[in-house]
């Protein structure tokens, strides 16, 4: 691939993320206007006066038409200004910016869990299909992956809580305070997230290798002597790594948008939290904000599994 | 160490699958007995399902889960296989036994480049020193037949042809010399060219190295100037050995005689008559200037790729027009240009009734979740929708019946079926819909010798009852010469030679045609 398509290729890719980020705020904004309630009127209580409210509709920029509302919205966030929450009365991305350790740790933490779990126990699984080890494993990923979040959270608590006294349940230490605390307190939280994506990473994997297993590449190897460990980590792995790019990705980009309910179960201040309240509370420049960080951070994502897709395989051509 | 006249010494040998409902099935090799004599090529040769392939796994010690060998010992040099440590065994491959598999398009892995690729062999048998390796896989490379083995190096196996897949992997097991090369259809997915240039290359590694070769094929013509001597085996047994030369001429057993019958698709003996083809009538089929290709363009930028540059056909009523060319020379993307399936410029118009197709590999052309009557009925409605339950019924049995199954087969899924039998139902699917032209692309190739003769022998039949023309794409030049009055030759996306069978091949005047015709000589003799 020449510098010139390389340069090509990036410039598109940065097309396709403004115009992915313009039509997510144009959804969220068109959504936000004809959902019932109102931003003033959720602000000032159910107790205030029509005058009252209509005063901070104009304060807020309220009274003016939809289309000028977003366009002057889309002029601020086009210049790094995504405007004020009209709940907490500070700028929206110094709010999201105070949430991010919280999602970022979890998400950071969680995806080294999934990883570290699930690669070895699909390697394990796949030694023998059908065989106790893999039934085992595959029995406690459908069981996994079908119990909701809201209730392993709370197994999770419940379980190292009267197993384990000194892991801190429910409380969160922010990582300038005590950093050990702070990753001690996540540890849990982002176990719980991980738990049902190592069942799908798993699964996933276990399929793919037992596939890989199968080509006749791997006949090949074994003809020309070279051991099972050797084939496992030199071909079949790098092999099914290339299908599970995109399966890791997506896990990567539902994990880091936060979740609202391992946040609320264990008291975390993460982004989770702050996106329901904006969204009780009818607070679009936050609500917006948020929204614009998950397009972000899909569009990224995706990008960088195609990238890695075409590193790891000559036959992908980033086009 | 003593030498050993036998290399290698398969001794009463009994395999078979036994599972806990069934502990002592049929066994899938029974009693083979065997022996390869230092330098020796022998030839293994059987249909679909003789147990060629697990004999050669047997000895190489790879046998798939849930074989259990149940009798017998395999000795190499002395030394018995069967007995020793699986560590040991392993060693053993690659450094004293090597192996060749059929489908080099697959068999190297496709992330790594071809050097690496070779280069595990030797770290894997203790090479360290990563300059010798180097050195020792340029100079096999070059042994193999690569001018400039530094580029191929760095290539990744998708960057290859076939054939050149094919060599790549012929270095790989011959890096370290090994004593025997196990060869499983080794050719049998490379074109008649590139079939006669691996086996002239294996033949001078055995000389060169002092390797002696297990050849399996289910062609027994193809091994008649390649063997020293030659076995066939049917149903897990070896039924005949002899000298190449015995077999070929004077087989002794009955069965062996019948597959040289169906290898050389001897016409009289398998009761194939020609159809009266009238060229003065006007063409079923016409095509003029068909062009196709694919672009590789970025923004305008880049360049088109053409496969076809101009392509004129005509198919005349009850003809069977061959079609042969080397692999890449546009004979595919042709077919699917006739079919409508690519994007094509020129014309393609068909007078009266709809065109049927017949691919090369029955297998994925069949749905494995439905049954036979299943893909009858949906190729049914496509050319008759108004039909009642028992004209329906009554048409899918007809073309069955006619495809040479009976109705037993309705209720069938594909893989219960075998491969000759998957690809009458192939056909029964293509007459249900009352062609009036089959384009058949490689319908033989996937199919071992008895199975061809039998799809052959049913093609012209249709060809005569039916009156149905046919364009039959194949490299086998003998099945052309055998049963289609006219023949035309591609190269490089145009059509180089055209002309009667007997003309075209006599007196050949375009180069890919004696290319072609020379192949063909040496694999299969005059």
């Amino acid at each position: 691939m020449t510098g010139k398509q390389t340069a090509a290729y990036f410039i598109r890719k940065a097309v396709e993320l403004l115009a992915t980020l313009l039509l997510v705020s144009l959804f969220t904004f068109l959504a936000f206007s004809v959902i019932p309630g109102d931003t003033a009127r959720v602000m000032l209580g159910a107790n205030a006066t029509t005058e009252q409210v209509e005063a901070l509709r104009a304060e807020l920029g309220l009274d003016r038409p939809l289309p000028v509302r977003y366009l002057s919205w889309l002029g601020g966030a086009f210049t790094g200004n995504l405007g004020n929450s009209t709940q907490y009365r500070t700028s929206v991305g110094g709010l999201i910016v105070s949430r991010l350790p919280v999602t970022l740790g979890m998400s950071v933490l969680a995806f080294c869990m999934i990883i570290l779990i699930s690669y070895p126990l699909a390697v394990l699984s796949s030694r023998k299909p059908g065989k106790f080890a893999d039934q085992v494993c595959s029995v406690l990923g459908h069981i996994l992956f079908a119990i909701p979040p809201f209730v392993l959270s709370l197994l999770l608590i419940f379980i190292t809580g009267s197993l384990f006294k000194r892991v801190s349940v429910g409380s969160y230490t922010a990582p300038d305070v005590n950093f050990g605390m702070y990753v001690r307190s996540l540890m849990l939280p982002a176990f719980a997230i991980a738990l049902p994506k190592i069942a799908m990473t798993f699964k996933f994997l276990r399929s793919s290798i037992i596939e890989q297993k199968a080509s006749d590449y791997v006949a090949t190897a074994k003809s020309h002597g070279l051991s099972d460990y050797k084939i496992m980590f030199r071909h079949i792995l790098p092999n099914s790594n290339v299908s599970s790019i995109t399966v890791i990705s997506l896990v990567l980009s539902d994990i880091l948008g936060g979740s609202l309910i391992v946040e609320q179960v264990f008291n975390l201040p993460g982004l989770g939290r702050l996106l329901l309240s904006a969204i009780s509370q009818r607070d679009f420049p936050l609500l917006s904000g948020i929204v614009f960080y998950l397009a972000l951070v899909t569009v990224i994502l995706y990008f960088a599994a195609d990238v890695f897709s075409s590193l790891s395989d000559p036959r992908i051509r980033i086009r | 160490m003593a030498r050993h006249i036998h290399v290698l010494k398969v001794h009463h040998l009994t395999l078979s699958f036994p599972t806990r409902k069934d502990p002592n099935p049929k066994p899938v090799l029974d009693d083979v007995d065997f022996g390869i004599r230092d330098g020796e090529i022998l030839g293994l040769i059987g249909n679909s399902g003789s147990g060629k392939t697990m004999t050669s796994l047997a000895i190489a010690g790879l046998l798939p889960e849930g074989a259990a060998i149940t009798g017998g010992s395999i000795k190499f040099r002395g030394q018995d296989l069967l007995t020793m440590k699986p560590r040991d065994r392993r060693k053993m491959l690659g450094s004293e036994i090597g192996m060749i598999f059929q489908e080099p398009s697959t068999a190297l892995d496709p992330l790594m480049k071809i050097g690496k690729n070779l280069d595990e062999v030797l770290v894997a048998h203790g090479v360290t020193d990563p300059a010798e390796r180097r050195e020792k896989i340029l100079s096999t490379m070059k042994t193999v037949g690569f001018d400039d083995p530094a580029t191929i190096y760095e290539r990744y196996p998708h960057q290859l042809s076939g054939g050149q897949r094919q060599r790549v992997l012929i270095a790989g097991a011959a890096l370290l010399a090994p004593k025997l090369l196990i060869c499983d259809e080794p050719t049998s997915s490379l074109d008649t060219v590139t079939t006669v240039q691996i086996l002239d290359l294996l033949k001078s590694l055995c000389r060169k190295l002092q390797m002696t070769i297990l050849f399996i094929s289910h062609d027994l013509s193809a091994v008649s100037n390649f063997c020293d001597r030659v076995m066939v085996m049917k149903d897990g047994k070896i039924i005949d050995k002899d000298t190449t030369s015995d077999i070929l001429t004077n087989p002794k057993n009955a069965y062996t005689a019948e597959l040289l019958t169906n290898a050389r698709l001897d016409t009289r003996m398998l009761g194939i008559e020609r159809a009266h083809v009238d060229y003065t009538s006007s063409p079923v089929l016409t095509a003029k200037g068909i062009e196709a290709g694919y672009s590789d363009r970025i923004f305008g930028k880049g360049s088109d790729n053409k496969v076809l540059k101009g392509v004129d056909l005509e198919i005349y009523p009850h003809e069977i027009l061959g079609l042969i060319g080397s692999s890449g020379c546009g004979k595919t993307t042709l077919i699917r240009s006739l079919l409508g399936l690519l994007p094509h410029t020129g014309t393609a118009s068909v007078v009266g009734r709809r065109i049927g197709a017949v691919f090369q590999d029955p297998v994925s052309c069949l749905n494995p979740a439905h049954t036979v009557k299943w893909h009858l009925n949906e190729a049914l409605r496509v050319a008759e929708k108004k039909l009642s339950k028992e004209e329906r019924m009554a048409k899918i049995s007809a073309a069955l019946s006619e495809a040479g199954l009976n109705d037993e087969f309705l209720g069938r899924k594909p893989h219960q079926l075998s491969g000759g039998q998957r690809q009458r139902v192939a056909i029964a699917m293509c007459l249900i819909t009352n062609p009036g032209i089959i384009i058949a692309d490689e319908p033989f190739s996937s199919l071992d010798a008895s199975s061809s003769a039998e799809i052959l022998k049913l093609l012209t039949d249709i060809n005569r009852e039916r009156g149905t023309s046919f364009l039959l794409v194949t490299h086998n030049i003998h099945i052309i010469r055998q049963i289609a009055p006219r023949v035309v030759v591609m190269d490089d996306g145009k059509i180089c030679e055209s002309g009667l069978t007997n003309e075209v091949l006599s007196s050949p005047k375009a180069s890919a045609t004696v290319r072609l015709l020379d192949a063909e000589t040496k694999l299969h003799g005059a």
